[in-house]
């Protein structure tokens, strides 16, 4: 600016003061890191290698010990235990001695001699994995067996009882009997619950709770509310999963301006404060253990995860209110803020739908802050963000990549979500999952399923490495980490679970020495949206069943199926409900589905397995040669890949080579024209109206306070402080654009690119 | 169904392209925007999540003939129509708009738009008839018009120096496309043209240059609260098509203000960053008063200096990644530029290229004992927020 003035004197002498330091990159990820996801490849792959030589080590001491019983004379019957000779350091060999003739003992020092010369290169701890192996057999033989989660012991039957009286186990185990084999399965495969997870992070399933999610988000958040509470009607798990509007997606507030004012209450919920929230998730208990709350939202998630702790806060400070009969100061302060200032109370609109029994209304345009004593609110809040179960979108990442839901920089909004799991760790937040990594958004774009779950796994580990140089532990942030992942019918998917959780874990355990509850890769599957299509709309729910079928043989932790009709509108009440059949038939219906580990032990399934996992390292090495993840997003890498991928699924699709019932082929006398919608659920007049005044009522009624509060955000984003903190405390007053925007301010914009 | 050949327009078209408000399904805009491109237009694109205001505001600063939009995410009804409103309340009625969104919007809802006065959205069954080019196509022959002239009513001189949006954008593309109506209202001698500073911004392709600019105008707009910015920003004409992509815009998040005022040009010539009507551009700002005007090249190669012959200032704007050291001997910009900007310095050996660059910033200039430390050469990260 300076130059401008001194070569023109045109007046335009600049007020900021010209530092002298230089520009200086705010790494993401340190320089010396930015190899890792190479380094997880090689790390992964040394594993597999060991894991080849230590079975070819086991199988030549099963050779030689079965050469020992024979030559003893040692008779093995079916189902003998062949473990009698054996102890943790080798051979019994006085008592192999003793049974066997003497003429035979020079033959058998030598056969000793070589098997402890072969075991030294036996890792002793597979040599224990070995010796442990019937002993694992039994306990699934066992009727009941008992583990532990969290120091809670857990029992739980391991047959169930078929029609025909067969006792079907719940996990099947393999009749292997060469140590090699045994080794090599328990190193790669193992039984659900143990190390590397490939079958499944838990012993079992967990009963009373079907890995099922209710979605719902439409019009304002009393109809989404009816909608959770209609979905959700007698069945004991309340996991309920909230789509926002675009508004809300892009952290703005609704408003009468037209452009705007279309989008409120449209293909997902309107909220904008924290009143909404209240109303959205009213009479369900969010402290309960069986309630548990997914939000998809990301630039503003935050903002959104704020609105949804307070909400739960409330709650059990309303429980609080309702036990000590302070009902009366409630009442006091609402005359207080509102009638006395002739604002208008806000309001739960219309009817309590059935099961809904009102809990969250109390505190409407209030928080238990302003009713209850500091410290009684204070230990409140610090007990009710302990157990409040969910899960936060919040994956900005895959925003750049393929969905463009981006509003601030990436460096901001990356910093945000860091702030977000220091808070979580910081208050013990143990139940809530601070991000989603997901790679649905990636496939729906239009990705394979091998670059849905490398990008996916790639942008796992790169918040793993960014949380790590901010010096949080791995143990405390890694179990809040989960995923979601899509699932379409290509072969791959089959094992897309297997697969993630044995990248995941292998990672977690030897490359970042993590414990074993951080080793858990937890993911949600919806089952694929782009694979249904407009024609014969009847023919999606058979796709979306054997997509379902997939995602249960392969543990999933959590489940969505699609309605047949989302191919052209918002699914209705009844399409949602045969959506939910179908997982249901699955669970309680199909037999097959009672045991835990169906897949277990096929080759094809151990193929796909090996193959998928190796397609994936090497992706992880093409985005190391490009500067890791966020290098790569800078010259636009995965975006491209996506487009290509997409372009060859088409491409398929259009000449016929790739088959689609009803759509390119198989077509019905009418040719299977496309269905047009009879109607489309859109948000009502009144409810955007509502909307509107939800939102004026917040600003009349707060407006100091939300000010004040907003300069505390910007401060404390200008000083490096916790973010999330001040946004905890802006959340109670201001509305999500009013935040929004200050931190526009602070964090900048997200720049487009091409 | 038969591949449909582009249709060849009879006069230079501009549309605006972009994805409607909260909306980031931009998967079809670039398609058709690509499309529309290899047509022969030129394409100033926004991207996705715009704004009816924005969309509007720049379709009147770069005086394009058309809007094309997708609206994926509903509402759209609204959208459409307070597009066309807002539009013609701002006195630029005659800008038509396009639309699609697939299936989302309904057939009824398609007969609602069109009888409000939207030129056309077109529906999925439109696409298959017709296929893409022929979409485009049809749009296409619907604004091939030329640029219409300023009324005799219109009081030029008066509106320029209200800083009248329509006015200005009207007499650049009168320079552009009808030199001697330009001259007729524009009589270089009678409208006072000032003394505006120029910061003339160039450099390689891909550079930088947009984000760079985009964050001095943020800073410009906080650091002076009552002064005007004006931006001229040139990208290559296609020599194939004649069509161009004009993508400066959609970087910029901080040019939508009532402060500034953006035009985007097409070289409309072979081999030279700049467009021939460029001083035009640059002195109709200049008697609109405007307090500082940035003018942007496109890309250039290692011989180009055009920019000096239009500008007061200049700014070279480079990457650490320029090859060997010896590179910067062949880069004539090193001797004339003002200032040297290396972007992207978060690249790997930005530090060394800082070095070599200040070196040969010295040898060129002969400023043997000059302090390295006080030569006007820079790293920058535009794209990092608030870099200092």
């Amino acid at each position: 600016m300076d130059r401008v003035e001194e070569k023109t004197k045109s007046g335009l002498t600049s007020t900021f003061e010209i530092s002298k330091e230089m520009s200086e990159k705010i790494f993401v990820i340190p320089p010396k890191r930015t190899r890792y996801l190479s380094e997880i490849a090689e790390n992964n792959r040394a594993y597999d290698d060991k894991a080849r030589s230590q079975v070819e080590v086991a199988q030549r001491l099963y050779g030689i010990y079965k050469t020992i019983e024979t030559v003893a004379g040692i008779k093995t019957e079916f189902g003998n235990d062949q473990q009698k000779y054996l102890s943790k350091n080798g051979i019994d060999q006085d008592e192999i001695y003793e049974i066997a003739e003497d003429s035979q003992a020079d033959f058998l020092k030598l056969l000793f001699a070589e098997f402890d010369k072969t075991k030294m290169d036996l890792d002793p701890y597979n040599w224990e994995v070995i010796l442990g192996w019937n002993e694992k057999v039994t306990k699934y033989r066992e009727p009941v067996y008992s583990f532990k989660v969290r120091d809670k012991e857990i029992k739980i039957d391991t047959h169930t009882e078929s029609l025909s009286h067969t006792q079907i186990p719940k996990v099947a185990l393999p009749k292997y009997k060469a140590w090699g084999d045994i080794l090599g399965w328990c190193l790669q495969e193992n039984v659900p619950g143990e190390f590397p997870y490939t079958a499944g992070l838990y012993p079992f399933k967990r009963t009373g709770e079907d890995p099922t999610r209710m979605f719902a988000g439409e019009g304002g958040p009393e109809r989404t509310n009816r909608r959770f509470h209609y979905v959700s009607k007698g069945l004991p798990a309340k996991r309920l999963s909230t789509a926002f509007d675009s508004v809300t997606l892009y952290g703005n507030d609704p408003d009468h301006r037209p452009d705007i004012y279309g989008k409120i209450g449209n293909s997902g919920v309107s909220i904008c404060c924290l009143d909404d929230a209240k109303k959205l998730y009213s009479g369900f208990d969010l402290a309960d253990a069986m309630t548990s709350v997914s939000m998809t939202i990301n630039g503003p998630a935050p903002m959104l995860l704020g609105f949804f702790m307070n909400a739960a806060i409330d709650q059990n400070c309303e429980k609080y209110i309702r036990e000590n009969g302070l009902e009366d100061e409630v009442e006091a302060k609402l005359k207080e803020l509102y009638d006395n200032n002739d604002i208008a109370r806000p309001v739960y609109r219309g009817e309590l739908p059935e099961g809904n029994d009102g809990l969250g209304l109390m505190l409407l345009g209030l928080t238990g802050d302003q009713v209850l004593p500091k410290d009684v609110y204070e230990k409140i809040k610090a007990e009710t963000i302990n157990v409040v179960r969910g899960t936060v979108q919040a994956d900005i990442l895959k925003e750049d990549q393929a969905q463009n839901t981006c509003i601030f920089s990436t460096e901001f909004a990356l910093r945000l979500m860091g702030d977000v799991q220091e808070y979580f760790i910081e208050e013990k937040v143990r139940n809530f999952y601070s991000v989603s990594i997901s790679g649905y958004h990636i496939a729906e774009a239009g990705a394979n399923p091998i670059t849905q779950l490398a990008f996916t796994l790639a942008n796992g580990f790169t918040y793993v490495e960014y949380y790590l140089s901010r010096g949080m532990d791995i143990n405390k942030f890694g179990p809040n980490l989960s995923f979601f992942f899509s699932n379409g019918v290509d072969p791959e998917y089959a094992v897309i679970g297997r697969v993630a959780r044995r990248i995941w874990s292998k990672a977690l355990k030897n490359k970042y020495g993590a414990n074993s509850r951080a080793q858990m890769l937890k993911y949600h599957i919806q089952t694929s949206g782009r694979s249904l299509h407009a024609q014969e709309i009847d023919f999606n729910d058979i796709r979306t069943t054997l997509q379902a079928l997939y995602a249960i043989y392969d543990n999933c932790n959590s489940l969505h199926t699609n309605a047949y009709d989302e191919a052209i509108t918002t699914p209705t009440e009844a399409s949602v409900r045969r959506a939910m059949a179908i997982q249901l038939i699955i669970n309680k219906e199909l037999g097959l589905a009672k045991n835990e580990n169906p897949i277990q032990g096929s080759f094809i399934i151990e193929e796909l397995t090996d193959l998928v996992e190796e397609a994936v390292l090497t992706e992880f090495d093409r985005i190391t040669e490009r500067g890791g993840v966020l290098g790569a997003m800078e010259t636009m890498y995965q975006r491209g890949k996506i487009q290509e991928e997409s372009l060859y699924y088409e491409t398929l699709k259009h000449n016929g080579d790739y088959p689609i019932i009803g759509v390119n082929t198989f077509l019905s006398s009418t040719g299977s024209p496309t269905v047009t919608p009879g109607e489309v659920i859109r948000a009502t007049e009144e409810e955007k109206e509502h909307q509107i005044t939800t939102l004026e009522t917040l600003h009349k009624a707060k407006e100091s306070k939300a000010e004040a509060s907003l300069e505390k955000i910007k401060k404390a984003a200008v000083n490096n402080a916790n973010l999330f903190e001040e946004l905890m405390e802006a959340t109670k007053v201001c509305s999500l654009g009013q935040i929004t925007h200050a931190l526009f301010e602070v964090g900048g914009q997200y720049r487009r690119n091409m | 169904m038969e591949q449909q050949s582009p249709y060849k327009p009879k006069n230079k078209i501009r549309i605006v392209t972009a994805a409607s408000l909260f909306d980031g399904h931009d998967a079809a805009i670039n398609i058709m925007r690509r499309i529309i491109q290899a047509t022969g237009v030129e394409v100033i694109h926004l991207g996705h999540d715009r704004s009816v205001e924005e969309v509007v505001n720049c379709a009147i600063q770069e005086d394009a003939q058309a809007i094309a939009m997708t609206s994926y995410q509903g509402g759209h009804t609204e959208y459409f129509k307070y597009m066309y409103d807002l539009l013609n309340e701002k006195g630029a009625g005659h800008i038509k708009i396009f639309g699609g969104g697939g299936g989302v919007i309904l057939p009824e809802e398609i007969k609602e738009l069109m009888d409000y006065g939207i030129d056309r959205i077109y529906s999925p069954d439109d696409g298959r008839e017709m296929g893409l080019q022929g979409m485009i196509n049809d749009m296409i022959k619907r604004v091939d018009n030329e640029v219409p002239c300023l009324k005799e009513s219109d009081k030029v001189k008066e509106n320029l120096k209200n800083k009248n949006v329509n006015t200005i954008s009207r007499l650049i593309s009168l320079a552009e496309n009808r030199h001697e109506e330009f001259n007729k209202y524009f009589d270089k001698d009678a409208i006072d043209t000032g003394d505006t500073p120029v910061l003339g911004i160039t450099g390689t392709g891909g550079s930088g240059k947009s984000s760079l600019v985009d964050e001095l105008v943020r800073r410009f707009l906080m650091d002076f609260p009552d002064k005007h910015i004006g931006i001229v920003s040139v990208d290559p004409s296609k020599k194939k098509t004649g069509g161009a992509l004009l993508g400066d815009r959609i970087r910029m998040n901080s040019i939508n203000h009532e402060r500034v005022y953006m035009r985007s040009l097409a070289t409309r010539q072979a081999n030279l960053a700049l467009s021939k009507y460029v001083a035009e551009a640059v002195d109709v700002l200049k008697a609109a008063n405007y307090d500082l005007i940035i003018l942007e090249t496109s890309g250039i190669g290692q011989s180009d200096t055009e920019i000096l012959d239009h500008s007061d200032v200049s700014l070279y704007v480079m990457t650490p990644e320029f090859g060997a050291a010896t590179q910067l001997e062949k880069i004539d910009m090193l001797d004339f530029a003002d200032l040297v900007a290396i972007n992207k310095f978060d690249k790997r050996g930005a530090q060394d290229a800082l070095r070599d660059v200040k070196k040969q910033y010295q040898r060129n200039h002969q400023l043997w004992h000059a302090d390295a430390e006080t030569l006007p050469v820079f790293g920058t990260i535009a794209s990092q927020f608030n870099d200092p």
